[in-house]
């Protein structure tokens, strides 16, 4: 086996699989802290995409700038989004929670064909074609950008969810709702943040996987359902399981890929997240229901 | 960033619900002359699709400005989705016959829904096909069946030639769609290449739905072969590609497949593409007399640069016009307008187009290179 | 399990009649194509009913259940010339068997652990459709399908096809109908409504579930064999993604755990799509702002208008309501 490309493959696989960790740290959370399985959360990763986009080319600034805005932008699409939606369905089944998630994403992945254009783009980063050389391994700077931001956007909503007052009203809404309204916790506003801090998230790594690719209003799709492999996978609201699973599937992905075959790429993470449901139904890092 | 698209698709929603209307004088009596021009309007041919569309209704203005075809009728075009997929072409050429009671169709742009849309039409309405390649479509005998395209054997006999004589790698690699085109070309080039002494190192399949090629192009760059031949018909695919060969560190010749450059592409792509070479029956430099006109009206029109997928959108709507001229003028002699096309050059913006008996069009095809970010065409 | 009022047998006489002739009053061949689609669209929803509405779970499988029917007839007819009508039956078994497997190792978890399970089972066979060019012609799809036929009756065009898929959905939704009031389909609903107490009561839950899925599964693929042979063109996309979430649509816009809901469902998915043609560009942004709106402020489905009309009325009349023969939809597991 040759080193060179085993070690570029699981590089490649880690650079995913981060991407996967950032796109599913919105959605574990959303899960985690209000029981929503939303499947618009892939629409809002396109969203930052395109903000991105369109903020660094309409308005000239730079793409840093440009990525930090769309996903302010996006985390106040979030916001509306639960107003309009998801709080007044919250007392509802879950299926309609569902529905009412399927078709918002419908809605936007259309509108968004309709505004933006059915031709795919590109976000220009500075990063994106300047490739670096570490030991035998070669990664443009905005693959380790990806990695590093996640990084960095991990440790800070971790720290958020663990020691702010806000992160601690999202922790005791995530184990009992009742009983966190009855202490006195505003749950709409928990459920208000909740939704801008995973909006923003989704945007986020749409601003920052968007270089590394081309874009097009169906990315969405894409995005929602390996972030819910990585979710289910890692277990339902662990952000920690969520890390974990994401960096798995993405050097699974890679070498599967890689060395069995590329056509069963997608497969062999199926597979694997199959394995891993029947070893431990409720996912790797699940013990009992709450945000860890 | 509301584009012409949706002014243009709000023109194409117009044209479905109010019959023509606003013409004056005798013209007024004159039904038009109603094509269905069913295409990939959504999904991830959508942006393929739009091009055909634009390239299609800039001609059909054309010809329009100039007092229609038939002595004065206009050439109406509606447009379906098929969404790439073959069930929802089958359905909407249904929906153009059955219900909308078209003159005639303008359709497949992939190969799978070429293939099951001309049985639905088979035999009973003129039918005209444009970029699909698939050698099958025009081979199982379809009276008013017409397919633009150079045929995947057609193109790769050009093509072949062009890779061994002028770009002389000694060794190739391919990076080809998993799809029956992308499967059809490993194999004609396989052949006709180990035919003039290049080595095939090996070959990866991408799937119509990946967004990321890291994985693949890092096993094909492992091969070291001299040349990477890329075969991606979608616009955003073939950039994250061409992109991504670079991004790995690939510093081997880059060779882009037949038919598929497109201004887009050179866009999108960077600096990725300067210098590789692609074979196209489109240039811009054409000598053909229809093609300045349609050219100042695509321009004017759409924000989009003419391109080979529009260009044959043209063809077509040129070869439906020709052919119902040549037959006398009734848009509904199947007949007559088969046989006239198959007996006669048709002029278009590709210069003069000969059908086989089986419906087949020869195209001339010319060797084109990225050159400063735009496509020209090399000749020696 | 009696009927609620006199009228009912005469309604659904009235129908079924109305339901027969249909195509025609539809005036074009393209309106009978419509027809079709609806009528099959209805029996794969269902079908998936079963799984969603009655077993209380969510499934992003049923797709590829729909896949491996159609692949099973159209392979069947294609490579060995086997007559449509007996790949039919095969295609129904062969999903069943896919179904009893998947669903033997799926239905150990719930909830959205075993929505992610369907959906890589579901995947997994959509990539094995993809590849095996040998045996399915992968991307490129079979083409060439010959049409179904019954002796001298061949089911080549819209009109046949029609009343062929209107009687299975009529047996369907018996079927359905006898199930609920049955042993068995009580079973279910008890499954669904609290699972650990269906099994306090004897119930074998996990047995309860696998019948249910397996039998969805056989219609699937039922259905899936007859989409087949009236479209005849078959590719891996009949197993994608999008049609998943159509047939979810289906089943929760017209109300899920009824026998009315998914064919209501199925007429104003069809009939919606059908008929925004004309907004153009805005046909799939005003489908999917109808499909938003009418979730948010219709939370049981289409069919819980009508239910809330007919409880109204009936508490006029003071009768009780108990609402048989359809379970509520309101009833499901909050």
């Amino acid at each position: 086996m040759d080193f060179t490309v085993f070690a570029q493959q699981i590089a490649n696989g880690l650079v995913n699989g981060m991407a996967y960790v950032l796109i599913a740290t919105g959605l574990t959370l959303v899960f985690g802290v209000l029981r929503i399985v939303n499947f618009a959360h892939g629409e809002f990763y396109m969203l930052g995409a395109y903000i991105t986009y369109f903020v660094g080319t309409l308005f000239g600034l730079d793409y840093i700038a440009a990525a930090a805005i769309s996903a302010v932008v996006v985390a106040g699409l979030g916001v509306a989004a639960n107003k309009l939606i998801f709080w007044p369905l919250r007392r509802d089944h879950e299926f309609t929670i569902l529905l009412s998630s399927l078709g918002l994403a419908l809605l936007i992945a259309n509108g968004g064909e309709l505004l933006f254009g059915a031709d795919p783009k590109y976000v220009e980063s500075p990063f994106a074609d300047e490739v670096l050389d570490i030991g035998t391994v070669t990664l443009t700077q905005q693959r380790v950008l990806v990695f590093a931001a996640a990084v960095v956007t991990l440790i800070a909503v971790y720290l958020f969810i663990r020691y702010s007052r806000f992160g601690k009203m999202m922790r005791a809404t995530a184990q009992n709702p009742d009983g966190a309204a009855l202490t006195g916790i505003n749950i709409g506003l928990v459920h208000t943040y909740t939704f801008a801090l995973a909006c923003g998230l989704a945007a986020l790594s749409g601003a920052l996987v968007g270089p590394t690719v081309m874009i097009f209003p169906t990315i969405g799709n894409w995005a929602v359902l390996k972030g819910f492999i990585v979710v289910i996978m890692g277990g339902l609201g662990s952000v920690t399981g969520a890390l974990f699973a994401g960096l798995l599937l993405g050097v699974i992905e890679s070498l599967g890929g890689g060395y069995i075959s590329l056509g069963f790429m997608e497969a062999i993470g199926y597979a694997m997240i199959i394995a891993v449901l029947l070893w431990r139904p409720n996912g790797l890092f699940s013990t009992a229901r709450g945000l860890r | 960033m509301f584009g012409r698209r949706t002014l243009l698709a709000a023109a194409a929603a117009l044209a479905l619900t109010i019959p023509v209307a606003g013409t004056t004088g005798a013209q007024a009596q004159q039904p038009p002359v109603r094509i269905a021009l069913i295409g990939p309007m959504s999904g991830t041919g959508a942006f393929e699709g739009q091009l055909g569309l634009e390239g299609a209704q800039a001609m059909a203005a054309v010809i329009n400005a100039k007092g229609g075809v038939a002595g004065g009728r206009k050439i109406e075009l509606l447009t379906y989705d098929d969404k790439g997929s073959p069930e929802d072409g089958v359905s909407a050429a249904k929906r153009a016959m059955e219900q909308d009671n078209v003159d005639m169709i303008i359709g497949g742009w992939f190969s799978a829904v070429a293939l099951s849309m001309k049985e639905v039409t088979r035999d009973k309405i003129i039918t005209v096909m444009t970029s699909s390649q698939h050698p099958k479509v025009t081979e199982e005998g379809h009276k008013y069946l017409f397919r633009l395209n150079a045929t995947s054997a057609m193109m790769s006999e050009f093509y072949s030639k062009a890779i061994c004589e002028r770009i002389k790698p000694k060794s190739i690699a391919f990076m080809n769609v998993n799809d029956d085109w992308g499967r059809l070309e490993l194999d004609n080039y396989t052949k006709l290449l180990t035919g003039c002494g290049i080595e095939v190192k090996g070959h990866e399949f991408y799937n119509r739905t990946d967004t990321d090629f890291t994985t693949a192009l890092t096993k094909l760059k492992s091969l070291n072969a001299d040349a990477i031949y890329v075969a991606a018909i979608n616009t955003s695919q073939g950039a994250t590609i061409y992109r991504q060969i670079k991004q790995t560190g690939y510093r081997g010749k880059v060779i882009a497949s037949a038919g598929n450059m497109n201004p887009k592409l050179v866009e999108l792509s960077g600096n990725s593409l300067e210098q590789v070479y692609s074979a196209s029956p489109f240039t811009e430099d054409g000598a053909a007399p229809s093609l300045k006109p349609w050219l100042e009206q695509y321009r004017k029109d759409y924000k989009n640069d003419p391109s080979f997928i529009a260009a044959l959108g043209a063809q077509a709507v040129q070869t439906l016009a020709f052919g119902v001229d040549a037959a006398g003028g009734d848009p509904r002699a199947y007949d007559k307008i088969a046989a006239a096309l198959k007996s006669q050059a048709v002029p278009t913006v590709m210069g003069e187009l000969r059908f086989s008996d089986k419906g087949q069009a020869s195209q001339a095809i010319h060797l084109v290179q990225v050159q400063k970010k735009q496509i020209v065409s090399v000749r020696d | 399990m009696n009927t609620n009022s006199h009228g009912q047998p005469l309604a659904i006489a009235g129908g079924v009649a109305a339901l027969a002739v249909l195509p025609f009053l539809a005036g074009n061949a393209y309106l009978e194509h419509l027809l079709v689609l609806w009528m099959l669209y209805a029996l794969l929803a269902l079908s998936l009913n079963i799984v969603i509405g009655y077993l209380g779970e969510l499934t992003f499988g049923h797709a590829a259940f729909v896949g491996v029917g159609a692949y099973t007839s159209a392979i069947l007819s294609t490579q060995l010339g086997l007559p449509p009508l007996l790949g039919l039956p095969l295609a129904g078994l062969v999903a069943a068997a896919f179904g009893l497997v998947i669903g033997y190792a799926a239905l150990r978890v719930v909830g959205p652990q075993f929505a992610i399970l369907t959906l890589g089972f579901g995947a997994i066979l959509f990539t094995i459709t993809n590849h095996w060019v040998d045996l399915t012609r992968g991307p490129m799809g079979i083409t060439d399908i010959p049409p179904m036929a019954i002796g001298p009756l061949a089911f080549d065009s819209a009109r046949p096809t029609y009343y062929l898929v209107l009687a299975l959905v009529l047996a369907t939704a018996y079927l359905c109908h006898a199930l609920v009031g049955s042993r068995t389909g009580r079973a279910f609903l008890a499954v669904r409504e609290n699972a650990p107490l269906a099994a306090s009561l004897g119930i074998n839950v996990f047995h309860t579930k696998l019948m249910g899925f397996v039998a969805a599964t056989a219609i699937a693929g039922i259905g899936g064999a007859i989409y087949a042979h009236y479209i005849r063109v078959i590719t891996p996309d009949i197993m994608g993604v999008h049609n998943v979430a159509a047939l979810i649509i289906v089943v929760i816009i017209g109300g899920r755990g009824t026998i009315l809901g998914p064919i209501l469902g199925a007429l104003v998915y069809i009939g919606l799509l059908e008929s925004l043609r004309v907004a153009g560009p805005l046909r799939m942004v005003i489908f999917a702002a109808l499909l938003t709106g009418t979730v948010v402020f219709l939370p049981g489905g289409l069919i819980s208008l009508w239910q809330r009309w007919r409880n109204a009325h009936r508490s006029e009349n003071t009768q009780p309501a108990t609402p048989t023969g359809l379970p509520s939809t309101e009833g499901g597991a909050k």
